[in-house]
C-alpha cells in the first residue's frame, strides 16, 4: 500500500523545482527499549513525497508514528533505515540555514519573553537583525496585534497557539511543521484557529505537515490526507481533499466535506487495523 | 485586611525573637551562671544599643565579606553548572570534585586557604566561597535541565546554536533556581564569614568577638553574636525579596 504515494500532480513553486519539498523513502524507526528486549518498531517501510506548496496532513491514532514522521522531517529523530530528504537535502541542512519552522501541542513560548519578543525569537536565533514591520505583521496575521507586549501566561492557550505558529512562519521557512498544534485547545477555540490557519495558509501556501488525530481538521486543512495505521506505523490510505481555498465554513457545512470525513473515521474505526 | 498582614508578620518575627530571649534569660538565672560564663540578654542588649559605633565597622566589614564570597561563590558555581552542561567529560571531572570540596569541613580547608591567599580578607573571601559555590552549582545545573523538550526542540529545529541556546533558553529557566541558591547561601554566608574571621581574620565579627573574649568583655563576645544572627536572618529576608521581585518580572 505504502510506495503508491505521489504527489498529486500539484504544480510545483519555489526555486527547488528540482525535486520534492519533502521525500522519505522506505524509512523504518525504531526505538530501542532495553538491552535484552527487541527494540520497539515505531515505523515499518514509510514513503511519502510531499510536493512544493503542498498541504499534507497525518492522521492516525495514537502511537501511529505520525509524530515520529514529523520529528524525522525536523531533523529530531533519525531513521533507523532508508532516507529523509527535505529541499534535496538532511535535514540538519536546512535547519542550519533556518529554512523550518515547527509548532507543538504545547505553545512551547518563553515565559518570560512577551508576544513580541517571542515571536522575534527566530531571527535572534538566525542572528539576524530583527525587522520590526514583519515582527508587527505576523502578530497581525494571528490576530494579536493589541497583545504585542503581553507575556504567555496573560493569554489564553488559543493565543499561546496563535503566537507559536507566527513564531514559526517568522523566518517564511521553506517547510512548516505543526505537530497537534491545537491539540490541546477546546472545540470552540479550535475549529476558529483551524479556519483562520486556512486562511492564511491560503495566501502563503508554505509546503505544510500537519500531524493530527481530528480527521475534520485534517479534511479541512489538507490538500492530500495520509492515514496511518499503528504498531509498527505504516501509511494505509492518502485522500486527496481538491476543494478550492479559501475553505469557509460553507466548504466544512457541505456534504462533500463530510462525506470524506465519515470514510476516513471509519478508515481509522476498522479494527483490523492496528494490530497486523 | 493590611492591619491582620501587619499583627501576621509582627508575629513571625516576635514569636521566635520572643523564645529565643526568653529561652536564653532562663538558661541563665537556672543555672545561676556568671556574666563570665553567659551574661543575661539585657546586659548584652545594653552593651549592642550603648555602644552602637563599636559595631557598625564590623559589621560593614562582614557583611561586604560575605556579600563578596556570595557573589564569587554564585559566579562559580554558575560557571561549573555550565560547564557541566556542556560536556560530559567535565561532568565526570567536575561533579565528584564539586562534592568532595563541599563535604571537607570548612575548619579542615582553613589551612588550604592559608597556604593560597595568606592569611587577609582574601583568605576568609575564598573560604565564604567555598559554602556558596556548591547550592549555586547544583541548583543552576538542575535549571538548566528544566525548559520543556518541546521547547528545546523548537530552538533546535529554529537552528539555535549551542551559545545561543544556552543564553537565550537554559540561563532564563535557570534564574529561579539560581535565585533560590542565593536565599539557602546567603545566612550560612554571613556566618561562614565570621567563622573564618574568627580563626583567621583581623577584622569583622569574627574577630570582634576574639578580640572581646580576650579582654573579657563577655557582654560583647555575646553582643557580636547577636548581631551577627541578626545579620544572618536580614540577608536571608533580603534575598526572599530579591527573588520574590525578580520572579514577578520574569516568569
Amino acid at each position: 500500500m505504502s510506495g503508491a504515494v505521489v504527489d498529486n500532480g500539484r504544480p510545483s513553486r519555489g526555486t527547488d523545482a528540482g525535486h520534492a519539498a519533502v521525500e522519505l523513502r522506505g524509512v523504518v524507526k525504531e526505538f530501542p527499549l532495553s538491552r535484552r528486549r527487541e527494540p520497539l518498531r515505531a515505523l515499518d517501510g514509510v514513503d511519502l513525497t510531499i510536493a512544493h506548496g503542498e498541504f499534507v496532513a497525518l492522521l492516525g491514532p495514537s502511537g501511529c508514528g505520525k509524530s515520529t514522521v514529523l520529528r524525522m522531517i525536523a531533523g529530531l529523530e533519525a531513521p533507523t533505515a532508508g532516507s529523509v530528504e527535505v529541499a534535496g537535502g538532511a535535514p540538519a541542512a536546512l535547519i542550519e540555514r533556518h529554512r523550518l519552522g515547527v509548532a507543538f501541542q504545547d505553545a512551547a513560548l518563553l515565559p518570560w519573553a512577551t508576544a513580541w519578543d517571542n515571536v522575534a525569537l527566530p531571527f535572534r536565533l538566525a542572528g539576524r537583525p530583527v525587522p520590526e514591520e514583519r515582527v508587527r505583521a505576523l502578530l497581525e496575521t494571528v490576530g494579536l496585534e493589541g497583545f504585542a507586549r503581553a507575556r504567555p501566561k496573560q493569554l489564553s492557550g488559543g493565543m499561546r497557539q496563535r503566537i507559536s505558529i507566527a513564531r514559526a512562519m517568522a523566518l517564511e521557512p521553506d517547510v512548516l511543521l505543526l505537530d497537534e498544534p491545537f491539540g490541546a485547545l477546546d472545540a470552540v477555540t479550535r475549529r476558529r484557529l483551524n479556519l483562520e490557519l486556512g486562511a492564511v495558509w491560503a495566501r502563503l501556501r508554505t509546503t505544510t505537515v500537519l500531524v493530527t488525530h481530528d480527521v475534520a481538521e485534517a479534511v479541512q486543512l489538507a490538500d492530500r490526507v495520509v492515514v496511518m495505521t499503528g504498531r509498527p506505523g505504516a501509511l494505509a490510505h492518502v485522500e486527496p481533499v481538491s476543494a478550492p481555498r479559501p475553505r469557509g465554513e460553507d466548504f466544512t457545512r457541505g456534504h462533500a466535506f463530510h462525506e470524506v470525513v465519515d470514510r476516513l473515521v471509519a478508515l481509522l474505526d476498522d479494527p483490523s487495523d492496528g494490530r497486523r | 485586611m493590611n492591619e491582620a498582614r501587619f499583627l501576621n508578620r509582627f508575629l513571625q518575627v516576635a514569636w521566635p525573637s520572643a523564645l529565643l530571649v526568653g529561652g536564653w534569660a532562663v538558661w541563665v538565672r537556672a543555672n545561676g551562671y556568671t556574666d563570665l560564663v553567659a551574661p543575661m540578654p539585657q546586659s548584652v542588649a545594653a552593651d549592642v544599643l550603648t555602644h552602637p559605633g563599636a559595631y557598625l565597622g564590623p559589621v560593614l566589614t562582614t557583611t561586604w565579606t560575605a556579600l563578596a564570597g556570595l557573589v564569587a561563590g554564585m559566579l562559580l558555581g554558575g560557571l561549573l553548572a555550565v560547564a557541566v552542561w556542556s560536556s560530559r567529560l567535565l561532568t565526570a571531572v567536575l561533579t565528584p570534585a564539586a562534592v568532595l570540596m563541599r563535604s571537607v569541613p570548612v575548619v579542615a580547608i582553613v589551612p588550604v586557604m592559608i597556604g593560597l591567599f595568606g592569611t587577609g580578607r582574601p583568605a576568609v573571601v575564598a573560604i565564604t566561597v567555598v559554602v556558596t559555590f556548591f547550592p549555586a552549582f547544583s541548583l543552576v545545573a538542575s535549571g538548566l535541565r528544566a525548559p520543556s523538550a518541546s521547547t528545546r526542540d523548537v530552538f533546535t529545529v529554529l537552528g539555535a546554536s549551542k551559545p545561543a541556546t544556552l543564553t537565550r533558553l537554559l540561563i532564563p529557566y535557570a534564574v529561579p533556581n539560581a535565585l533560590v541558591a542565593v536565599r539557602i547561601a546567603a545566612p550560612s554566608t554571613i556566618l561562614s564569614a565570621m567563622l573564618a574571621e574568627f580563626l583567621i581574620g583581623k577584622s569583622g565579627l569574627g574577630f570582634m568577638f576574639v578580640d572581646s573574649v580576650s579582654y573579657s568583655h563577655y557582654a560583647r563576645a555575646w553582643g557580636t553574636g547577636v548581631v551577627a544572627t541578626a545579620l544572618a536572618v536580614a540577608s536571608f529576608v533580603a534575598a526572599t525579596r530579591l527573588e520574590r521581585r525578580t520572579l514577578e518580572r520574569v516568569s
